[in-house]
């Protein structure tokens, strides 16, 4: 950059900024996914309950979830962390956080404590699971980031994680 | 910019049904390989743990009646205050290590222990007697959706603290 004009030098700065945070998001949100994914692959019985408690899906589909949903997150994470199929990572990442968060707002609008599946007032629901909606919100808005991030990047490096 | 998020958009509509096609496969295998744990696909979602502890409302009655068993209530703490089975004890699920030594004395295998929690779903009290019985307590009951059944069974209920009903 010796000679570059302070525009350049200023250009050339915030790209690289851009490239760290991509990488930076594009990593912590497949670790988030992998880790995510553990205790539910350990305990099949017990990820179908919480999905029963939730309400939402027709008893028939329960069990098939909870089996394919966290290998689902496993394989998202993988690509996420080593930047391989990102289109495809990050449209799938984006489109389960959105139904998870869906899912969360939904409950909490009818009132379900979707920790025991139990119902109880629309406050005291939305009071104990307010942080988990700030999370929820947070790694939704990571994914936005990324699947923006990729399909606005110009060449295609983001195919293998090198956006933008 | 247009070619390269077009490019991007033709990437992930084979990407993405291939990710999905990877995940079926490898869960489904996984699944079928494991010794424990494995769930069946066609079968409704798997019984809460303790649920083999259910008991009917008609013996929870008779029971209550002949005063040989002590309900406890597995609801947060201001749900049993707003209304509760009469002479229920309160031992909030979330809050059982805490409060278990308040209620234990109360506790004797004279008489049947019942746990309850609300809704159909709800599996707090199942919790709850798993919980009891691990602690060496034997005669442990669950009542599913009890306080609802309690209630449209006309059976007698209170609110608050619960302490003038003991």
């Amino acid at each position: 950059m010796k000679g570059a004009s302070p525009a350049a030098r200023r250009t050339f700065r915030s790209g690289l900024f851009a490239r760290l945070a991509y990488h930076v998001v594009r990593l912590a949100l497949g670790a988030i996914f992998v880790y995510a994914s553990i205790d539910k692959i350990r305990h099949p019985a017990a990820f179908a309950e919480a999905i029963a408690n939730y309400r939402i899906l027709p008893d028939a589909l329960v069990n098939p979830t909870a089996v394919i949903l966290p290998w689902l997150e496993v394989v998202i994470g993988a690509l996420l962390m080593g930047g391989v199929w990102m289109p495809g990572a990050a449209v799938l990442a984006t489109v389960l956080l959105t139904v998870f968060e869906g899912a969360f707002i939904f409950n909490i609008v009818r009132g379900l404590n979707v920790y025991c599946g139990c119902f109880a007032s629309t406050g005291e629901v939305l009071h104990g699971n307010a942080w988990y909606l700030a999370r929820d919100s947070l790694f939704l808005a990571a994914a936005l980031y990324l699947l923006v991030t990729i399909f606005r990047s110009t060449g295609n490096d983001a195919d293998h994680g090198a956006a933008p | 910019m247009r070619s390269g998020s077009a490019h991007m958009w033709l990437s992930a509509c084979w990407q993405v049904p291939l990710i999905l096609l990877i995940s079926v496969v490898t869960a489904l295998s996984v699944n079928a390989l494991r010794r424990e744990g494995r769930l069946a696909l066609t079968d409704g979602p798997p019984p809460p743990a303790g649920d083999e502890l259910r008991i009917s409302i008609d013996r929870a009655q008779e029971l209550f009646q002949q005063g040989a068993a002590v309900f406890l209530d597995a609801r947060p703490r201001r749900d049993y205050l707003r209304g509760h089975i009469r002479g229920a004890l309160s031992l909030p699920w979330q809050e059982v290590d805490d409060r278990i030594a308040e209620v234990a004395d109360r506790l004797t295998d004279d008489r049947v222990i019942i746990t309850y929690c609300d809704g159909q779903q709800c599996t707090l009290s199942h919790h709850l007697a798993r919980y009891l019985k691990d602690m060496g307590f034997s005669r442990v009951r669950v009542l599913p959706n009890g306080w609802t059944r309690w209630r449209q069974s006309g059976l007698p209920v209170a609110q608050g603290t619960g302490e003038e009903e003991r």
